[in-house]
């Protein structure tokens, strides 16, 4: 579970800002230069495994388990054998390449029905709303472990559950955000001279709403990583024996008292990813508002 | 007046659709109850008695009127697995799940409060951006893990807590849900701290604040009258629309605590495919964040009437 | 420790010893102190891996409700602490017609149940004729009984259609225990609410989904029983939960701690780790009706491959047996010298290439998601099967949807295991190889004419040597055939404080809870 604050149209800020130039450079904002830097390294660390660690993250070798650390084995290895180390590092390949594509569906879902539920009000905007009210009306892990149940486990699994349960927060944000900024000026001119409905979301509205709904993006991929190490914690997530963080979790509780860097270090891997997404998030939205720091 | 009932009648469409999603979602759960029971005894002769008795052999759709009608009646159908009534076994199941919801929300606010006024006060101080920083460390905690740290620590090598379970009486209840009402609290805390913090400083840049500090109230005066007091109720509506996250974490801290709570019997009825007891327990999910988001919009209406056009 | 835990621990074993001995006769009316011997009282919290489903003994195949519900009914013989034989219970003795079609059973005077009324022979016909009816549920079991009389209070009569050699075996399981004639008056839905039977413990409520109790039968036929006050079942399903509740003394008794804690579990201090011997047998089974396992060659190559030391080691850490037979060791008529086929691979590879398909192939293994251990098992075999070429896939399902693909014959591979419920092999034997039965042979589509008719002879014939004969045709054939892989044995691992004394699992999981008392 992860709590998600939802932003707050930007109404004033986000009308001003329009016309003015950026007022810092992206590096001169510490919380998105920090996170940026932090998820480089560790997306890096994630791609570059082989290159880091010698074994094979899949490979058993029964005459070597439950080994504490060593310079062999820089995080000890596991029930049967593996290296931790390895695991950790294939595993957060293995989290983050669902993450990052499982969050891309929902944003651009989201932020179409958004627009359209926005821009055209009416009962086209009534029948999406309640469609968002029942999807919101479910828990968000009540929802995702029963379709997970639904469409059995595995990644494909994952990518359509955190979809069907994702799109609605997009979806709301920017219909939030298309509300104000219908009512400006320029799109009442634009609107007047003809433009098309197309036209106008696509150049002139989304360019100046997207950035609400890229913010919320960071927050929702920690939370998507937050779902995967969950499921699979619960048996439900990536199969075995492909690593993954939150079956390693699960399978190191058993050995919490003995030999605690199983359980810790999966669990250290997903907060310091969720830091640096955070990070970037909260740096994006100062950029944007500075204001509102 | 007219908002809360265009918003009431708002309802009834998303109830509908919440039970049509329910019904259909659960039945669409590949397996068969009659399998759990059965176990590796499943004749296709005793899998058609089973399916006889519970009126499984029958059409989904007429299935659904059934479960329809049952539900304005007040009833949830029988359990599959225990032959007894499902509305029954939710009930005796809500309380540990209310206690943990509102345990944690207490935390919650109770830890965040302090915490927001400590950076507010002092923008852009050292100790603003501590406290701005550290939710972020907690937002990216997978609570299971956060829960399994928390027994290890305080419950194992400390014997201050018990490891598990639900206690006896509200000081029983006290003591033994402060770990997982923790963990939960954990998770929302972050959230909460930044809504409040951002919150209090618009209070504090507000004009009747000023006026009053030139009035020479004093400060602690000041922040408890106006600041705090109009900073909390954003914060509980934070606290609201974060409801589903809230209630649909319960899930899994309810079981790695082995609290018998309704998320819990939830993730078993799914198990076992008991239908009638799943769509009981997500029914009254809904319900729950329905209401509190209903609250939720009220009270932001009432405090901003811009909000009943608009939204 | 010290000298003086030593004595203390020799004078509790004594205790015991007494108890066991004085079964039947009533324990140790005037204990003298908590040290001495078996202390009446106390209050049992038994942390079980999973919730009771129903307490109606006729219907419910669930371990976890049939171990609750055997302390509330009994049965007229129930099944030794070795597991292979029966012993008399609600019984006393039994004579058999010369014809083996007729038995005439003399029942225990002065037995009550929980609600004071005596047990008589209407109740028992009553109690068997119920399991009978019971289609959906045992009354496979008691499918050789024509039909069962009550001529005097204490005389139960039971006519067969056939001779039938598990008949004793077969009414001591619990289907056939013992409940009041005509549910003391109330409906069946009624009375498995809350119901009635001889045993020592009587019911007390259950919150479903958290615990289940149950409190001491003051009428209890055998004097002095039982010692505990009462008994709890909690359900906690996750195992490091329940360790955690263990050592906290929140909880007396730890049902099946995970394999890889029992080692920590057995030098902790305060607990006492027993490993019961069990029935379970866990076995590797093969589809025949898919491509190349209608092949006997692939079945035994594969069989060969697998070391099953290594998978007792991994997934048992230690704690179990490579399996030889069909049948586990505690089980009547096992064959200890059934050779089954053990690791060797380059038999295997010999058997490879003999098959049709000499070159390996691709399948899958069908593994329940959340079972770690059938994980472990799977991600073992996939690499032992590299050697031969085969390339194995593992298919984690739900674990409801994996018993119905195994059940329906939708899989190639599919682990799977067995536990016996009666003190005879017959049960198993119809089970697992004949395709006529309502589980198609284990559900692998097994034939063989031979081991199909051998196994039917040996339920008609009641000379044990000659049933022995019978049974290691059956295990020695099936074991050649290799229409299954035989895994492993494991025991059942219980952990209980060291405050518990006199606990006891059979090895079909039945629990004497009436022996187990609580030390101060």
């Amino acid at each position: 579970m992860s709590a998600i604050s939802f932003p707050e149209p930007a109404l004033a800020a986000q009308a001003e800002e329009h016309a003015q130039p950026r007022a810092r450079r992206w590096y001169r904002q510490p919380a998105l230069a920090s996170g940026a830097i932090l998820l480089a390294l560790i997306v890096a660390a994630a791609i570059a495994a082989p290159l880091l660690t010698p074994y094979n993250p899949i490979k058993q070798n029964l005459g070597a388990s439950l080994l504490g650390p060593s310079a062999h084995h820089l995080l000890g290895t596991d029930q049967t054998g593996r290296d931790t180390f390895a695991r950790l590092l294939y595993g957060l390949r293995t989290d983050l390449r669902i993450a990052f594509i499982a969050v891309l569906l929902p944003f651009c879902i989201g932020t179409i029905l958004g627009s359209i539920a926005g821009y055209f009000g009416g009962w086209v905007d009534a029948v999406l709303m309640r469609l968002v009210d029942i999807v919101v009306a479910f828990p968000f892990y009540v929802l995702i472990i029963a379709l997970v149940f639904v469409l059995g486990p595995g990644q494909r699994s994952i990518y359509i559950a955190i979809t069907l349960v994702g799109w609605v927060s997009y979806a709301r944000i920017i219909r939030g955000e298309i509300l104000v900024a219908k009512r400006q000026d320029y799109v009442l001119a634009a609107r007047s001279g003809g433009l098309s409905a197309v036209r106008i979301i696509g150049r002139h509205l989304l360019p100046n709403v997207i950035t609400q709904a890229i913010i919320y993006a960071m927050s929702d991929i920690v939370q998507d990583i937050l779902a995967i190490v969950t499921l699979g914690y619960f048996g439900l997530g990536v199969p075995a024996p492909t690593p993954d963080l939150g079956s390693m979790i699960n399978d190191g509780q058993n050995f919490l008292t003995t030999h605690w860097q199983l359980t810790t270090f999966p669990g250290l891997a997903v907060v310091v990813v969720g830091l640096s997404l955070s990070l970037i998030g909260d740096g994006l939205a100062d950029l944007i508002r500075p204001g509102q720091s | 007046m007219a908002f809360v009932v265009r918003r009431l009648l708002m309802l009834v469409p998303v109830a509908i659709g919440v039970t049509i999603v329910v019904f259909f979602m659960i039945h669409l759960i590949p397996g068969d109850p009659a399998r759990t029971i059965l176990g590796i005894h499943a004749t296709p002769k005793r899998i058609a008695i089973l399916h006889r008795q519970w009126g499984l052999n029958r059409p989904l759709v007429s299935q659904y009127w059934l479960f329809m009608d049952r539900l304005l009646h007040g009833n949830l159908g029988q359990s599959l697995y225990y032959g007894v009534p499902a509305a029954g076994l939710i009930i005796s199941r809500l309380p540990p799940t209310l206690w943990l919801i509102v345990y944690a929300a207490v935390i919650a606010v109770a830890v965040s409060v302090p915490l927001a006024m400590i950076a507010a006060t002092r923008k852009d101080a050292v100790r603003d951006h501590v406290v701005r920083a550290v939710p972020l460390l907690g937002l990216g905690m997978p609570p299971f893990w956060v829960g399994i740290l928390l027994v290890y620590a305080l419950a194992i090598k400390v014997h201050a807590f018990p490891v598990s379970g639900y206690g006896k009486g509200f000081a029983g209840h006290l003591h033994a849900m402060f770990l997982p009402a923790l963990t939960v609290a954990i998770a929302l805390a972050p959230v909460v701290i930044r809504s409040l913090r951002a919150s209090m400083l618009n209070v504090l840049g507000a004009e009747y604040i000023t006026t009053a500090r030139s009035k020479g109230v004093p400060g602690p005066r000041l922040f408890l009258r106006h600041v705090l007091r109009n900073a909390v109720i954003p914060a509980v509506t934070v606290l609201g629309i974060n409801i589903g996250y809230l209630i649909g974490g319960t899930v899994i801290i309810e079981s790695i605590f082995a609290i018998p709570g309704i998320g819990q019997l939830m993730i078993n009825s799914i198990f076992q495919r008991d239908f009638p007891v799943v769509q009981g327990v997500t029914l009254v999910f809904g319900v729950l964040v329905v209401l509190v988001n209903l609250l939720a919009d009220l009270s932001y209406a009432a405090l901003d009437p811009r909000v009943r056009f608009d939204r | 420790m010290t000298h003086r835990y030593f004595v203390r621990k020799a004078l509790i074993s004594v205790g015991a010893l007494i108890v066991l001995a004085g079964c039947g006769s009533g324990g140790s009316g005037g204990s003298t102190g908590a040290t001495s011997g078996p202390v009446r009282g106390g209050n049992l919290i038994f942390a079980a891996v999973q919730d009771a489903q129903s307490m109606n003994n006729t219907t419910v195949f669930d371990n976890n409700s049939i171990w609750i519900f055997e302390q509330i009914f009994q049965t007229l013989y129930t099944v030794t602490n070795d597991g292979k034989g029966v012993r008399p219970q609600l019984a006393t003795s039994y004579t058999i017609s010369p014809d083996k079609k007729t038995y005439t059973f003399k029942l225990r005077p002065g037995v009550k149940f929980s609600d004071g009324k005596p047990m008589t022979s209407a109740d028992v016909k009553f109690s068997i004729d119920q399991n009978r009816k019971a289609a959906q549920g045992w009354a496979y079991l008691d499918s050789a009984i024509k039909s069962v009389d009550d001529p005097s209070p204490d005389t139960v009569v039971i006519h067969l259609k056939f001779p039938w050699a598990p008949l004793l075996a077969d009414l001591s399981i619990f289907a056939n225990g013992i409940v009041p004639n005509n549910y003391a008056g109330q409906t069946e839905t009624q009375f498995y609410t809350h119901p009635i039977g001889t045993g020592p413990f009587k019911w007390g409520f259950w919150h479903k989904g958290q615990a289940l109790k149950l409190v001491r039968n003051t009428n209890y036929w055998q004097k002095g029983l039982p010692y505990l006050n009462s008994i709890t079942w909690t359900d906690v399903a996750n195992d490091n939960t329940r360790q955690l509740q263990l050592k906290a003394g929140q909880a007396q008794i730890d049902q099946f701690p995970a394999w890889s804690t029992v080692s920590s579990l057995k030098s902790t201090s305060g607990v006492n780790m027993h490993l019961f011997n069990s029935t379970q047998t866990n076995y590797l089974a093969f589809n025949e009706l898919r491509k190349p396992f209608a092949d006997v060659h692939v079945r035994r190559a594969i069989s060969l491959a697998i070391d099953r030391n290594a998978l007792v080691k991994a997934v048992l850490f230690g704690n179990g047996k490579p399996a030889n037979s069909l049948f586990p060791p505690q089980v009547p008529f096992y064959q200890a010298s059934t050779p089954g086929l053990q690791f060797n691979l380059t038999q295997a590879k010999a058997e490879m290439a003999k098959s049709t398909v000499p070159h390996g192939f691709t399948t899958t293994i069908i593994v329940p998601a959340g079972n770690s251990d059938y994980v472990t098992i799977a991600t073992i075999l996939q690499s032992e099967l590299k050697p031969l070429g085969i390339k194995l896939k593992i298919t984690q399902l739900d674990p409801n949807v994996a018993n119905n693909d195994e059940q329906t014959l939708k899989y190639d591979m599919v682990l799977t295991l067995w536990t016996m419920d009666i003190p005879d092999p017959d049960e198993l034997a119809t089970f697992a190889v004949d395709p006529s039965s309502g589980a198609k042979s284990f559900f692998t589509d097994y034939k063989n004419p031979t081991v199909i008719k051998d196994t039917h002879l040996a339920e008609t014939t009641t000379a044990p040597a000659k049933r022995q004969q019978y049974y290691n045709v059956v295990q020695a054939d099936a074991a050649k055939d290799a229409f299954m892989a035989y895994l492993y044995y494991s025991p059942y691992p219980y952990a209980t404080t060291s405050k518990v004394h006199g606990f006891y699992v059979t090895p079909l999981g039945n629990m004497h809870m009436e022996d187990v008392w609580l030390s101060k």
